[in-house]
């Protein structure tokens, strides 16, 4: 008896090929939602819980990265071979259980074949048997587990049915290993070939035996005429059983076409980020117009005063400036889901690899490109499926060029500047502008970086790009939708709080300490105007203006002052506090006669301290604009480069270009425009 | 020596060896492209690179560069 099983509760980890249906099979033991995705490689940390015990198995279940083969050579590859001999924390796994796409039977069995011989326990998971099915063909699992002498069993990963008997399997696993001694696991060292290509032959042997085709086919004439004559062709290999998805094959003559392939990937690229405007626009307006109706009540409810002004001011607008955006958040989660399910992503892979390996980087960086799109988080851990470390370096260097979905809120906020109300449809334009911009600019310095890329870190030559095509599958509308929900939710947590923290403190810095300041009273001025004089000077007197006067330098070559300096120092809490605060400090600071003055309005009427000149100009907006594409703003993804690399040297590096970049850039946008006379 | 980077679009052909210089190899070889096997190449987008192999019932997008050591 091993001795983790005496005094803690089994392990059993999944582990399989990428895209075999691991992490399917992981939800439904666990009850989790993590993500599925018809990419190969789209799990790249291990992640561990309870079986759920309405299951009554009392034991750990284990999803890890997808392995080719005990031989990793990426990082997420080895990761999970790390976990399978022995995890720091939970040890040895009692029972590994191998999920195997039998669509692609011969492939899979390589690595059960691999842990057999490594003498873990292993229960084989046979997965996409609907998939093996369409194909005319069937498996039957007696035969297999005789062969194998292992137990296997056979689960639906969209319908789930199967798990039952897979969990019955398991417990019985489980009562073995209290009676067996645990055999010690062998080390897999590299094949040799002529290993390598034994094991393959008798796996070809073992598919013979073990597929059949179903009547459903074998009725059809004609396909086995064709049987026929290719099993001629093929006398001297293994008889080839299975052929390719029929569909894939047919779409992917258009999809991987010589010339439309480049023009249908442009066009799904520019639609994905298009219509993030366009289709968000009318339910931002209804949250909009949600939170003015709240403003306007805290007002009439509260009264004027103290209180209601912090409410209706601070909190209530704070949150609905950030809520507003959500819209388009959500919009961005619900197409990228809809294109991971579909399969498309490994062929965009392929379609830029060939470009990308001319500035340094692989085919495998365009999922954690796009990811990054969303956040740079969970893309700076995607990039572990990249082989080379230079490129899986150079990789995380620039991701966080790609606009994340916290800039979103940014750029819609200063975009409403720059567009006449009346013409929303040039903002989607405009913003598919920024994102061009921005990808241009990270393409041009990935290939600078590129060049001094063997300082960053020193790696071999050995750049490959090898992936598997999945086939196509129709998006699961409820899976993409249950994704969107959850990182609906974790954008609104995310940024709730510090939120209202920073409301709440801005609210202060900007009211405090002189609130009821003391103004000239003459019979010609009215009480509004009164009113008016006695905002402005709580404000000029307010800790937040004298701090702004330290910032106030570095703002004015961008043409900008400290209110925006102060939403800008917000920001690297988290990007989006940056709509918040700036709704905050202009609504307290430019509040007119009319008190529900929605924040663009306050922000269009905004003037530079008491001079006439406007603030948000096209000039400074540009600017403002051009600092957020470069500008890294985000402590979290400093820390996680810092993770992912294992050094400060390149977060440290990031910090300080990009902020460089952005306020250069910056600089340079606002004075240019106003040289061509564009104020 | 032709290679599977030589081949023609919707072309077929029996893997003749792995060439074992390659850095890529072993991975090639464990991904299923073994002496015997016959292979397709299905589709080559623009730049003719990477392309699409049709290998033991599933297609693999492969470089050119790691396609040169399937010897065909
Ligand atoms: N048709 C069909 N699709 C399935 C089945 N099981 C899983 N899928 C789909 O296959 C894709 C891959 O599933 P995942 O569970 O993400 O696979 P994984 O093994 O975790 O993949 P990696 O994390 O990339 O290694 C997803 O799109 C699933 O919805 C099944 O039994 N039949
Ligand atoms: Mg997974």
């Amino acid at each position: 008896m091993s001795s983790q099983t005496l005094n803690k509760i089994p392990l059993i980890s999944l582990v399989g090929p990428p895209n075999s249906g691991k992490t399917t099979l992981f939800n439904y033991l666990s009850g989790k939602k993590f993500k599925t995705v018809n990419y190969p490689g789209s799990t790249v940390e291990y992640s561990i819980s309870k079986i759920l015990s309405k299951h009554a198995v009392n034991a750990d279940i284990l999803d890890s990265p997808g392995i080719i083969s005990l031989i990793p050579s990426s990082p997420d590859e080895q990761l999970s071979v790390n976990t399978l001999y022995s995890h720091p924390k939970f040890g040895k796994p009692d029972i590994v259980a191998v999920t195997v796409d039998v669509s692609q039977l011969s492939r899979h069995l390589y690595l059960v074949k691999q842990l057999l011989e490594s003498n873990f326990k292993v229960v084989v998971v046979l997965t996409m048997t609907d998939v093996l099915y369409k194909k005319g063909f069937d498996i039957s699992e007696n035969k297999l587990s005789s062969i194998l002498n292992c137990k296997v069993v056979r689960v639906n990963g969209k319908t789930g049915k199967g798990i039952d008997s897979l969990l019955t399997v398991l417990k019985e696993s489980l009562n073995e290993i209290e009676k067996d001694s645990a055999a010690s696991l062998i080390k897999a060292d590299k094949h040799h070939k002529t290993k390598l290509l034994e094991s393959y032959s008798e796996i070809e042997k073992i598919e013979k035996e073990v597929l059949f085709e179903t009547d459903q086919k074998s009725t059809n004439g004609k396909i086995d005429i064709q049987k026929i004559n290719e099993s001629i062709v093929v006398l001297n290999s293994a008889p080839k059983f299975l052929k390719a998805d029929e569909t894939s094959l047919k779409i992917d003559k258009f999809i991987l076409h010589k010339f439309w392939g480049l023009i249908i990937f442009f066009l799904i690229m520019a639609l994905t980020f298009t219509s993030i405007f366009w289709l968000a626009a009318p339910l931002m307006d209804l949250v909009n117009d949600g939170f003015s109706f709240l403003s306007e009540n805290a007002f009439t409810l509260l009264g004027e005063g103290l209180i209601a002004d912090l409410i209706a001011n601070g909190l209530i607008s704070g949150l609905g400036s950030v809520l507003v955006f959500l819209p388009q958040i959500l919009i961005l989660f619900l197409i990228l889901g809809l294109l991971e399910d579909s399969g498309y992503l490994a062929r965009g892979a392929m379609l830029i690899d060939k470009p990308l390996s001319k500035i340094g980087l692989n085919g495998k960086s365009f999922v954690p490109l796009l990811s990054g799109f969303a956040c740079a988080i969970p893309a700076m851990m995607a990039t572990r499926t990249i082989t080379n470390k230079r490129e899986r370096f150079l990789t995380i260097f620039i991701i966080p060029l790609m606009s994340c979905s916290a800039r979103l809120p940014v750029y819609a906020l200063l975009i409403a500047f720059l567009i006449p109300q009346e013409t929303p449809w040039i903002g989607g334009l405009l913003l598919a502008a920024i994102y061009v911009f921005s990808i241009t600019s990270s393409i041009i310095i990935a290939a600078i970086v590129n060049k001094f890329s063997n300082r960053l870190v020193k790696e071999k030559d050995n750049t490959s790009f090898i992936l598997e095509l999945p086939a196509y599958r129709m998006p699961k509308p409820m899976r993409v939708i249950q994704e969107t929900i959850k990182n609906g939710k974790q954008y609104v947590v995310k940024a709730g709080p510090v939120i209202l923290f920073l409301s709440l403190l801005i609210w202060i810095l900007t009211t405090f300490p002189n609130y009821d300041p003391v103004v000239p009273v003459s019979p010609d001025v009215s009480p509004e105007q009164t009113e008016i004089l006695k905002s402005n000077e709580r404000m000029s007197t307010s800790y937040a203006a004298y701090l702004g006067k330290f910032i106030e330098p570095v703002m004015a070559p961008l043409g900008l002052d400290w209110r925006v300096g102060v939403s800008l120092i917000a920001t690297f809490a988290a990007r989006e506090v940056f709509v918040s605060s700036m709704a905050l400090i202009f609504k307290i600071t430019e509040e007119g006669d009319d008190m529900q003055n929605s924040i663009l309005n306050s922000m269009r009427e905004a003037k530079i301290g008491d001079s006439d000149q406007k603030l948000f100009t096209t000039a400074t907006t540009a600017g403002l604009i051009v600092f957020f594409v470069f500008a890294l703003q985000c402590l979290s993804t400093v820390a996680i480069a810092k993770k992912e690399t294992g050094s400060w040297r390149i977060p440290v590096l990031q910090v300080v270009v990009f902020t460089a970049l952005a306020y250069v850039f910056a600089f340079v946008t606002v004075n240019g425009l106003r040289a061509f006379g564009v104020n | 020596m032709k290679t599977a980077s030589d081949l023609k679009i919707g072309e077929k052909a029996i893997i003749k060896d792995i060439d074992n210089s390659h850095f890529s190899s072993h991975r090639i070889l464990e991904i299923g492209f073994t002496p015997g096997q016959e292979i397709q190449l299905v589709s080559s987008p623009l730049f003719n690179d990477p392309i699409a192999l049709m290998i033991r019932g599933s297609i693999i997008a492969i470089r050119k560069s790691d396609a040169r050591c399937i010897i065909i």
